[in-house]
């Protein structure tokens, strides 16, 4: 598989100048006013946790919840690293919103032909080996991108370099990795970020879906088996009828039944 | 005929009319003015009363089809032959219904045939569309004799009928199949939201419980029906037939009971069973209406041979599994998501009339086709030689 992209985002660094947000808003078309949540107009936002300073967007996920949960497959994870959504194929079920971990998609519940947003690291650029927006617009490299690999070890650096770090990178092991990092000094559940299970969401599911061929085999058998012995009891029953009938017929024993 | 008779208006004639007009509004300001304008779903609760109810309920109310069609033609019940049209009809109608509620439901309703092209088999959400698509399709072959049996040409109606007896056993094996799986995947859907779901309500046995919670409710729901048609429309029943019947619904709910409460307690529920917080009083709510009362009650002969008493208690199973399908889609989802979500009047309206839709529709087909032994026969409408299946 082809080395896939992956963005640090080191909050020890963040001044919350917003650029970021704004250089997101720009590059979507969206109108400059900051909003204090993910929205369908602000695929990242800055949170203000104290004097810390937490930049939100998609986690574009490794193994993603979304792309999963999808029934027409218009979210995909890209071997470049994003999770890439494809309003073409959305019939706008909204299992997304419910699959996501993180709360991350949201839903144009306003217009009349609604579809679903959400940051997918932008992918154009990138493909074109650009930066995402938010990372160029960084002016202190609190946000960098590289590599998925060299980022994690860059990460990896950091926090062992240097004493005020909290010893873990969020997302190198949340629902089995994501394509965003965070480190902090302070502990990240004083960030407002979730706990979650190393596993990644799908395999919830997927045991659920392997037990498909078993169900129709088994019940199947069974069924078929049980209608087979129905059918035989009504086959037996018939032919003794039709036997005592001929033998009234016949005369040899006007009597029974 | 030279005069025209005009329609009585009767109490339920107006009760079904306001319904109808409240769903016409709701459903223009579903279309005309969007979701923001007809629901109070958010990004925190994106799935509402239309998915809890009107999917959820619908689906699983429709469970009495194919356990009946399984219980006469593969198990050999041969006794219940006379319910098995109405148990059908209903299902038929209620995934009718159900399809009927994707339309105001998904964002793009128009784009509804996409995954018959577009797949995605890690998706639950996937195989349930699926599932529903063929068994909607199976529901309608096993209805169809009703219809075509009514087709004045003997010819055509022979040869149908004829065809179909030949794939009846298949088509019911089949139907039995692919309820039990998006029965369960119902359930399934909710495996990815965990941490989200409250632990009195996640499970990673939620497909199973979906599906064990299904029949019983399915079951009652034939019974309500049947009993309904003997009570207003001439049907011709016989009680002990029903209070047969239900005597399977009690052992249903102890199965599901002991494994709901083991579940509870293995997912890390128990310490949530006795705390002061609405989740806790809903889901003992959905207990005592689900499983508690039904349970006492249908042990009791008196209460199972008396028709009125029958149908109250089946009605109880049913609000009960409700009730569950209500706390699974919405109540468990409060604490996680900090969000209060009260549905909007037009939500209510827009699933009660389709709801009423559907019961107008039964009304009909009962009176017009044979779909119950009725004392009164059915109206000699297309044909006055009518063919029996």
């Amino acid at each position: 598989m082809a080395r896939s992209k992956a963005i640090l985002i080191d909050i020890t660094k963040c001044i919350g100048c917003l650029s970021c947000e704004a250089a997101c808003k720009q590059l979507h078309g969206f109108a400059q006013d900051p909003e204090p949540k993910l929205s369908t107009t602000a695929f990242t936002i800055v949170e203000q946790h104290g004097d810390r300073f937490v930049r939100r967007m998609c986690m574009n996920c490794q193994d993603p919840a979304c792309a999963s949960a999808c029934l027409v497959g218009a979210l995909k994870k890209m071997e470049l690293g994003p999770v890439t959504y494809d309003s073409s194929k959305c019939i706008g079920c909204r299992y997304c919103l419910v699959a996501c971990p993180f709360n991350v998609p949201r839903y144009q519940w306003a217009k009349l032909v609604p579809f679903v947003t959400k940051c997918d690291m932008c992918y154009a650029r990138q493909a074109k080996g650009e930066q995402p927006a938010c990372v160029e617009a960084c002016p202190v490299q609190a946000s960098i991108v590289g590599w998925r690999d060299e980022i994690l070890e860059e990460a990896q650096k950091r926090i062992l370099t240097d004493s005020k770090y909290v010893k873990r990178i969020y997302g190198s092991e949340e629902v089995g990795g994501t394509s965003v990092f965070y480190i902090s000094d302070i502990p990240f559940e004083q960030l407002g970020f979730a706990s979650l299970q190393s596993q990644p969401m799908p395999v919830l599911t997927a045991n659920a879906l392997g037990d498909i061929p078993t169900v129709v085999m088994v019940g199947g058998g069974l069924l078929a088996g049980l209608y087979w012995i129905t059918n035989r009891r009504k086959l037996v029953a018939l032919a003794e009828a039709e036997e005592s009938a001929a033998e009234s017929r016949t005369g040899k024993d006007p009597h029974h039944v | 005929m030279s005069s025209i008779r005009h329609p009585k208006i009767t109490f339920w004639r107006t009760v079904v009319a306001i319904i109808f007009l409240a769903g016409a509004y709701a459903a223009y300001a579903r279309f005309a003015l969007g979701f923001e304008q007809s629901t109070h779903l958010a990004d925190s609760q994106p799935w509402g009363l239309w998915v809890g109810l009107g999917t959820l309920c619908g689906v699983g109310i429709s469970a009495g089809g194919f356990a009946l069609a399984a219980a006469v033609y593969l198990l050999g019940f041969e006794r219940y032959r006379p319910v098995i049209r109405a148990a059908v009809l209903l299902s038929f109608l209620g995934y009718l219904s159900v399809i009927v509620g994707m339309m105001y439901e998904l964002g793009l309703p128009w784009r509804i045939w996409h995954p018959i092209v577009m797949w995605n088999r890690r998706s639950v959400l996937f195989e349930v569309s699926w599932c529903v698509m063929l068994y909607t399709t199976v529901l309608s072959l096993e209805f169809s004799p009703s219809l075509v049996e009514k087709i004045p040409w003997v010819r055509v109606r022979d040869l149908y009928l004829k065809w179909h007896h030949q794939i009846l056993i298949g088509l019911v094996l089949i139907g039995a199949i692919l309820s039990s799986l998006h029965q369960s995947f119902l359930g399934g859907l909710y495996l990815l939201a965990k941490g989200k779901v409250d632990p009195l309500w996640y499970s990673s046995y939620l497909p199973t419980l979906f599906y064990l919670s299904a029949v019983p409710a399915g079951i009652s729901a034939t019974i309500m029906a049947v009993y309904l048609c003997n009570r207003s429309l001439n049907a011709r029943v016989d009680p002990r037939l029903l209070s047969e019947m239900s005597q399977i619904i009690a052992p249903m709910l102890y199965v599901y009971a002991l494994l709901r409460g083991v579940d509870v307690v293995t997912h890390g529920g128990a310490g949530y069973l006795f705390r002061w917080r609405e989740e806790t009083l809903l889901f003992w709510f959905e207990i005592a209406l689900f499983v508690i009362a039904p349970v006492i009650l249908l042990s009791q002969s008196k209460v199972r041979n008396n028709p009125n008493t029958l149908y109250g208690t089946c009605a109880l199973v049913v609000m009960g599994f409700m009730a569950n399908r209500l706390n699974v889609s919405i109540t468990a989802f409060q604490a996680s998501s900090g969000f209060y979500y009260v549905p909007k009047w037009t939500e209510f309206a827009l699933t009660l009339a389709t709801v009423t839709a559907a019961g107008v529709a039964f009304h009909y087909a009962v009176k017009y086709l044979e779909i119950l032994p009725r004392s009164v026969p059915a109206k000699n409408w297309m044909t006055t030689h009518p063919a029996t299946a």
